[in-house]
């Protein structure tokens, strides 16, 4: 109760010194060049009352996205590193090519993707699922390389099939890296999903999302810079909702020996 | 009954290959137990996971109650040098690990109980002592009603009490439960403590050098005898001589 109520707090600190350094920039801004660069909080604030109904309806849009893309590049990429990271002979043929693929960015190919799959809701699902897959498939790839051997030994000898063994071995021994990895990504995500709301969308209004308000007021910079702020707290939301889940799926981290860090 | 005929095993293929045993011959009877000792890295280990179906023989014969093992068998249960403990499960499912890979329903509560384990069903492998692990991987291995027991080593790394309160409790349970047992070990004193024959393997590849009868095994109190003491400086002098 203590440590929570302590985290809490620590969070509402580090809340009061962003906003205060915040302040303190967009002041010494203004006064250096006389005249309103960056929107105080307050009158950030002020917009995002102001402009609250469009705002939310785009922050819900973004993070329902980002949701989606996640579990896409989850659903897809952690059975494929698990198995190239567990099966030899799949490593041997298949990492060449994920790491040929890995650095490859995305935002490089938007025209193509564009002309694929047209300037429709699947192309900005497209885009911030080939970042996150990556991510998730070389940590799952990295992870399931190191599980270590008599694990794997004490269910086969046991007549565990191949699914029981990813079942009960490899998926719970990487699923705290993957997730680990899934948490740092979600800053490059985040990114993408900007990118992708911002060049492959025209209309703000229903499916707009939060890169399209922010670009839509660019000309007024306290909505737009509303907007910032509502991306920057949908990265922290999901920041928060994967370390729960780790604490949740992966409780056997947080006891014993090595004390609930 | 566990019968062996001229066991080779040979890792890896072509001029990288490595042979672990060479031409092994043994013989345990039911409801025996027998020690394995040899110098390290004999392939001891690999003898235990052939006896247990995980990796097949590049030649000979391994027979578990007459018949021919093709894999691993239900009847069959092996402790390995660890415990091997899974750290995401608990020590009740990681009891029950075994009996659910194997569809079955069975609970190992009073397995976990008749170890000392009672209360601490819902804890994790990492919130126990050293000595407790090792019992939960007896516990899961005991959890199946073996008739086979196979030891990789069951209480290396221990310190000397509580080896000799896990030695004690093979040993006890040996006497309860009946199994045909094999145990691995470097241990001199285990060996002798828990095997009615000891088997002397040679440095790698592992033949067997010598036999050791033991007729003595059998009692907790067999350890401060005098035969004890001069069973394990026998079995030392025969390791010594065979370069280990």
């Amino acid at each position: 109760m203590t440590r929570t109520f302590r985290q809490a707090l620590s969070y509402l600190l580090a809340v009061g010194v962003v906003i205060g350094l915040w302040w303190g920039v967009s002041w010494l801004l203004e006064t250096i060049r006389e005249r309103e660069i960056l929107p105080t909080p307050g009158v950030t604030f002020a917009a995002a009352v102001e402009n609250i109904g469009t705002l939310a309806s785009a922050f819900g849009t973004s993070a329902l996205r980002f949701l989606i893309a996640l579990a896409v590049a989850f659903l897809l990429g952690l059975p494929l590193g698990l198995a190239v990271g567990f099966e030899r002979r799949l490593d041997q043929y298949l990492s060449p090519l994920i790491y040929l693929l890995y650095p490859m960015p995305p935002v490089a190919l938007l025209l193509f993707l564009y002309l694929a799959f047209g300037l429709g809701e699947v192309v900005r699902l497209v885009v911030v699922v080939m970042a996150l897959f990556f991510q998730v498939v070389v940590a799952a790839q990295g992870a399931a390389k190191y599980i270590v051997p008599s694990h794997v030994t004490a269910v086969r000898s046991a007549g565990a099939t191949r699914w029981q063994i990813y079942r009960h071995v490899v998926l719970p021994a990487t699923l705290p890296s993957v997730l680990t990895a899934a948490r740092v990504s979600v800053g490059l995500g985040i990114t993408m999903l900007y990118i992708a709301e911002t060049k492959l969308g025209v209309l703000l209004g229903p499916g707009g999302g939060l890169g399209r308000f922010i670009e839509y007021y660019t000309f007024r910079g306290d909505i737009s810079l509303a907007g910032v702020v509502g991306l920057a707290l949908l990265g922290l939301l999901f920041y928060v909702v994967l370390e729960l889940l780790e604490r949740f799926l992966c409780r056997w981290k947080f006891v014993g020996a090595r004390g609930g860090a | 009954m566990i019968e062996v005929d001229g066991l080779t095993v040979v890792y890896g293929r072509g001029e990288t290959s490595v042979p672990a045993v060479a031409g092994l011959s043994m013989e345990v009877d039911t409801y025996e137990l027998v020690s394995v000792v040899g110098p390290s890295g004999c392939g001891k280990s690999t003898l235990l996971f052939v006896l247990a179906g995980l990796l097949r023989p590049t030649a000979g014969r391994v027979r578990v109650h007459g018949e021919e093992v093709r894999g691993v068998r239900r009847d069959v249960a092996l402790i390995l040098q660890d415990a091997g403990l899974l750290p995401w499960k608990t020590v009740r499912q990681n009891a029950e690990l075994a009996l659910r890979l194997q569809g079955r329903k069975d609970s190992a509560d009073q397995v976990l109980a008749d170890l000392g384990l009672a209360g601490f069903e819902k804890r994790y492998p990492s919130e126990l002592s050293e000595g407790m692990k090792r019992r939960v991987g007896i516990a899961r291995a005991l959890a199946l009603q073996p008739r086979v027991m196979l030891m990789d080593e069951p209480t290396a790394n221990l310190d000397s009490i509580t080896r000799e309160h896990i030695q004690n409790l093979i040993l006890g349970l040996w006497w309860e439960m009946g199994f045909t047992g094999v145990l691995v070990t470097h241990d001199m004193e285990e060996a002798v403590f828990l095997g009615r024959r000891i088997y002397v393997l040679s440095a790698r590849p592992a033949r067997v050098a010598e036999v050791i009868e033991n007729p003595g095994m059998g009692e907790p109190g067999y350890r401060g005898t005098p035969e004890f003491a001069a069973q394990v400086a026998h079995l030392r002098q025969v390791l010594g001589g065979n370069g280990a």
